[in-house]
């Protein structure tokens, strides 16, 4: 009778010390930001982002979390409002106090929240390509840094023989930049100033500020930019470096193909455009285009394959609000955010802590995962070196992979550089 | 059996010996296995001028990714490319690249295989231009028109001093017009290339004489090599030939400027046509239209979609399917013409409705309706993206709609044609309903004065309603067309909405003919600017200040035209507050 007493109390005290732990246990939980337009202009990009950010999250809670604790992700709307971007990267960091954030598409957004995060001592990761020329400490780039992107594409296009390039792009700070750095490039390379097409603007010292021919966001009438494109190419050996962004696109490959320009006789790499973006773009009117990016759905490896069919079975269950199911692909900005989440694990891991100072500390020390798109290291100023892969686009709106570069160093200081 | 084997060994102590040229097929079948990307294409550059006529066909498979690598009997992979119809399970009986024959397994016996479980020969862009090399030498002689020019063109690009007999050879037996022209092209361009001066000079003469707009970069690099080489008669023939050609593509800048000015106008009209009569005619500030431009898009999206493999939607959480046709080819591109009459059906559907339940009550108070329409709008937008997704759709072009024609190296886009054509085919449309019908007479009557057509007995709300769906109607027409040349999303309407009005006022409220002009005078302004501003901008680059301002607007010209264009409208309407042609009336509202 004692012994069962003493049991019994024995179990109730356990019980009670369950009960004391198991709060406790619930709070085991680091919150981590998601900062993405989930409405507005550039909803459509974005939201791809934010379901693969909670798919990561969803993958490495049922593998045990991050030190023990279940990642918590704590969603915002940045509406493709660019100030809202800091308002709400601040409710982030000063009220929920997450450990990281995950966010931002365009360039303006990130410079927007950019102060915010550089006050409190916050950590941004930032995975779609951008132009450069930044480097804070308090943002990992795990973007494509223009080298790792059109600078390639440029030297696959001269070992191809082109010798004429026509610049064009969306009238913003990405494909200013990015153009201004190309211009250099192919200066460096021998291209003359004649064979570059699309105009140059210059200061009152002759100083070339911007290379390049500039549209709208929104823009609709490529006719006379077609035009000019033809007359450029009528020598043959032209090809066109398209920064144009968004359904801007359609407009101007629709004329394009219909001036009888074609991927064989003048062809066209974009730089924004990718797997995703194909879900509303003419894929036959851009056969044989070109793309470079450090992903590729078409990628034929194990990991790949698995994150593939992982990212549709988890679409399939999901009970996200709203969210997209059918017609769903992967591309290179969404690999870029699943390799985030695992970096920051990894260096949450080798730092043992989730302050940001040691995190950073982590990565510059140089971590690495083994990702969709082949292994990604982390450097010391805050970028990725990465793969970069060229490819054609297919008619079924994927990419055929061409060439590869391994391993490129993600350098985001690039302005003079090339002489 | 035994025959074949020793055949076999024959011709494989032959080729080792190099007594027996290899055939075109046995050289592509090299260069599908060749590793190396630089081999793989030296290989396929050495198949130009090839004899053996299965070569062409060949290429053109491997270019559509149908050849493929079949395992061979020694693990090696064999070349194949599968002829003959498909048995039950996919299989084709497979044929080797390298001899015709078929390919035979380990029994001797000829197999089938299923392109599913098979690679296929790989490509990339630099193999597929050396391919191209090899097929435009065969193209030269081609049937199509096209292709023949497309080759001639390539040749003569190229340079290459190799392939001029090819070229002579066609020139003298060459009949088509066009042809010849291109031919004297491409043989000038490989002897601008020629050590010999003499024939570089003839060469150069040769071009000046054709005006040739492709040889603007041979002729500058021409022109620096004979500086270099202190040739002063040679640099002066040069000069000349290079501003001949510069002459002629002023003139073909003006040309195809005026041609792009009638199409950006003729847009401008197809899309404001519809205002000028909701707005225009019954004063109705109509923020809706551009919803009714999308409507008009949508059905010709979903008209295309019954054509081909049919529709799945899910409006507002129901889920919807429609059937298609699965039409083909010339009887898929007909569903154009079935979706411009249903586009403007529907889109008056719409409009009808909205006239119903909205503006009907709102006739005499323009705020009131500028607000409810806008809101009606929105709604509307919000419709289309819960029914159609928030992405943009797809809206394949016709091929009667997709092709160009190049007169006097004048490019016209069929597209630009037909909206030129379509344009001129709706106005006269809508100016015959206004004049010569009976519901016309009705509508200007009521346009006029209100009170005094309801006196002599008129229906005017019947005419209201008719009015604002003829005009939503148009609207619809005006997306059937934009779905070819532009994107189809739920914001459609709203990138047009502001050209409408902009034609629409500085037309003059309520005057057809003053719309039509206005369409056309933006159109050309905004085109004549675009072309233009880099040069107008340079004639001032020395004026301190202006030039430079002028410089940077020029550069980004696409805007520069649409910003001059909205100050010019803004100063117009300062002189004439009511438009091109204000409308007359004696009533006092």
């Amino acid at each position: 009778m004692s012994t069962n007493r003493i049991t019994s109390l024995l179990s109730v005290g356990a019980l009670a010390l369950a009960s004391l732990v198991t709060p406790a246990r619930g709070e085991e939980t680091v919150k981590v930001g998601v900062l993405h337009s989930l409405s507005g202009t550039m909803a459509i990009s974005e939201t791809s982002l934010r379901d693969v950010l909670l798919f990561t999250f969803d993958e490495i809670n049922a593998k045990g979390g991050v030190l023990g604790k279940k990642i918590e992700p704590v969603v915002v709307d940045g509406a493709s409002n660019w100030p809202l971007f800091a308002e709400k990267s601040k409710q982030l960091l000063e009220q929920d106090k997450v450990a990281v954030t995950f966010g931002c598409w365009t360039s303006v957004s990130r410079k927007s929240c950019l102060p915010v995060f550089e006050k409190n001592n916050g950590l941004l990761f930032y995975p779609v390509q951008y132009e450069g020329e930044e480097e804070s400490k308090n943002v990992a780039y795990t973007a494509e840094a223009v080298n790792q992107q059109a600078t390639p594409a440029i030297d696959y296009l001269l070992a191809q023989g082109v010798k004429k390039f026509y610049l064009l792009g969306s009238d913003y700070v990405y494909p200013q930049t990015t153009n201004l750095v190309l211009l250099e490039y192919l200066l460096s390379k021998g291209v003359p100033l004649e064979n570059i097409g699309g105009g140059f603007r210059k200061d009152a010292s002759g100083k070339i500020i911007s290379a390049g021919k500039y549209t709208p966001f929104g823009h609709t009438d490529y006719q006379q930019i077609v035009a000019e494109i033809k007359q450029f190419s009528a020598g043959g050996g032209a090809a066109v470096v398209s920064t144009l962004n968004g359904d801007t696109n359609v407009p101007f490959f629709k004329e394009y193909a219909a001036s009888g320009l074609t991927a064989d006789n003048c062809p066209v790499v974009s730089f924004s455009i990718s797997e995703d973006e194909f879900r509303g773009l003419p894929a036959d009117k851009l056969v044989g285009q070109l793309g470079c990016w450090t992903y590729f759905q078409s990628i034929e490896s194990a990991a790949n394959k698995k994150f593939v069919a992982d990212f549709q079975a988890w679409l399939a269950k999901s009970k996200v609000p709203g969210i997209v199911k059918e017609g769903r692909v992967t591309c290179s900005p969404m690999v870029l955010s699943y390799d985030g989440v695992y970096l920051w694990k990894a260096c949450v891991e080798k730092a043992g802590s989730f302050e940001v100072d040691k995190v950073r500390e982590a990565w510059k020390s140089g971590v690495s995962f083994d990702g969709p798109g082949g292994k990604v290291t982390t450097q010391p100023n805050m970028h990725l070196t990465k793969n970069v892969f060229i490819g054609e686009t297919r008619a079924d709106g994927q990419f055929k992979i061409l060439k590869s570069f391994d391993n490129v160093y993600g350098e985001p200081w690039l302005k003079g550089k090339f002489k | 059996m035994k025959a074949f084997f020793r055949t076999i060994l024959l011709f494989a102590c032959f080729s080792a010996l190099g007594l027996r040229a290899e055939t075109g097929r046995e050289a592509l079948a090299k260069a599908i296995l060749e590793p190396s990307d630089a081999e793989k294409r030296a290989r396929l550059m050495a198949l130009a001028g090839t004899r053996d006529e299965a070569v062409i066909p060949l290429l053109e498979l491997w270019k559509k990714d149908a050849l493929f690598l079949a395992p061979g009997l020694d693990g090696k992979p064999v070349p194949v490319e599968l002829v003959g119809p498909a048995d039950a399970d996919g299989k084709r009986a497979a044929q080797r690249v390298d001899s015709g024959r078929p390919l035979l397994d380990a029994s001797g016996r000829p197999l089938s295989l299923s392109p599913k479980g098979l690679k296929s020969a790989e490509h990339n862009g630099a193999l597929r231009r050396a391919m191209r090399t090899v097929s435009d030498l065969a193209d030269l002689s081609s049937p199509d028109a096209s292709k023949k020019l497309r080759a001639i063109a390539a040749v003569g690009q190229a340079q290459d001093a190799e392939k001029l007999p090819a070229l002579l050879n066609r020139l003298e037996v060459e009949q088509d017009a066009a042809a010849v022209k291109a031919l004297r092209e491409a043989v000038a361009l490989i002897r601008l290339g020629s050590p010999d001066r003499a024939v570089r000079l003839a060469a150069v003469r040769e071009l000046d004489a054709l005006q040739s707009l492709a040889s603007t970069d041979f002729l500058a690099k021409a022109r620096v090599k004979a500086e270099q080489e202190k040739d002063p008669g040679l640099v002066a023939a040069v000069r000349s030939a290079e501003l001949s050609v510069g002459r002629h593509r002023s003139v073909v800048d003006g040309a195809g400027t005026l041609f792009r000015s009638l199409s950006l106008g003729s847009i401008l009209l197809i899309v404001a046509l519809g205002l000028a009569i909701t707005f225009g005619q019954m004063g109705v500030i109509n923020m809706a239209h551009g919803e009714m431009i999308a409507i008009g898009a949508y059905t010709t999206y979903v008209v295309q979609n019954l054509f081909a493999s049919g529709l799945a939607l899910s409006p507002f959480g129901f889920s919807l399917s429609l059937p298609g046709l699965h039409a083909t080819g010339a009887a898929k591109d007909a569903y154009f013409l079935v979706a411009l009459p249903m586009s403007f059906f529907v889109a008056a559907g719409a409009g009808l409705l909205l006239e119903r339940t909205v503006i009907r009550f709102l006739y005499r108070r323009p705020l009131e309706s500028l607000l409810a329409t806008w809101g009606v709008s929105l709604l509307l937008q919000q419709g289309l993206r819960l029914t159609f997704g928030a992405n943009n759709v797809q809206v394949g072009s016709p091929a009667f709609l997709s092709g160009n024609w190049l007169v006097a190296d004048v490019l016209l886009g069929w597209n630009r044609v037909f909206v030129i054509a379509f344009a001129a085919c709706i106005v006269l449309g809508v100016w015959l309903a206004l004049t010569r019908t009976s519901l016309g007479l009705l509508i200007r009557c009521v346009t006029q004065n209100r009170a005094m057509a309801a006196c002599m007995g008129v229906r005017t709300g019947r005419v209201n309603m008719l009015t604002f769906a003829l005009g939503s109607g148009l609207a619809g027409l005006a997306g059937a067309f934009l779905s070819q040349i532009g994107n189809v999303g739920p914001s459609l309407g709203q990138s047009y909405i502001v050209d409408s009005f902009m034609v629409v006022v500085a037309g003059g409220v309520g005057n057809l003919v003053g719309t039509v002009i206005s369409a056309l005078g933006i159109g050309t302004f905004d085109q004549f600017t675009q072309q233009y501003a880099p040069a107008f901008a340079n004639a001032f680059a020395g004026v301190p200040v202006v030039g430079g301002f002028l410089q940077n607007l020029a550069q980004d010209s696409a805007v520069f035209g649409k910003i001059l264009v909205l100050c010019g409208i803004i100063l117009f309407l300062q002189w004439r507050p009511s438009g091109l042609f204000a409308a007359r009336s004696r009533s006092l509202d």
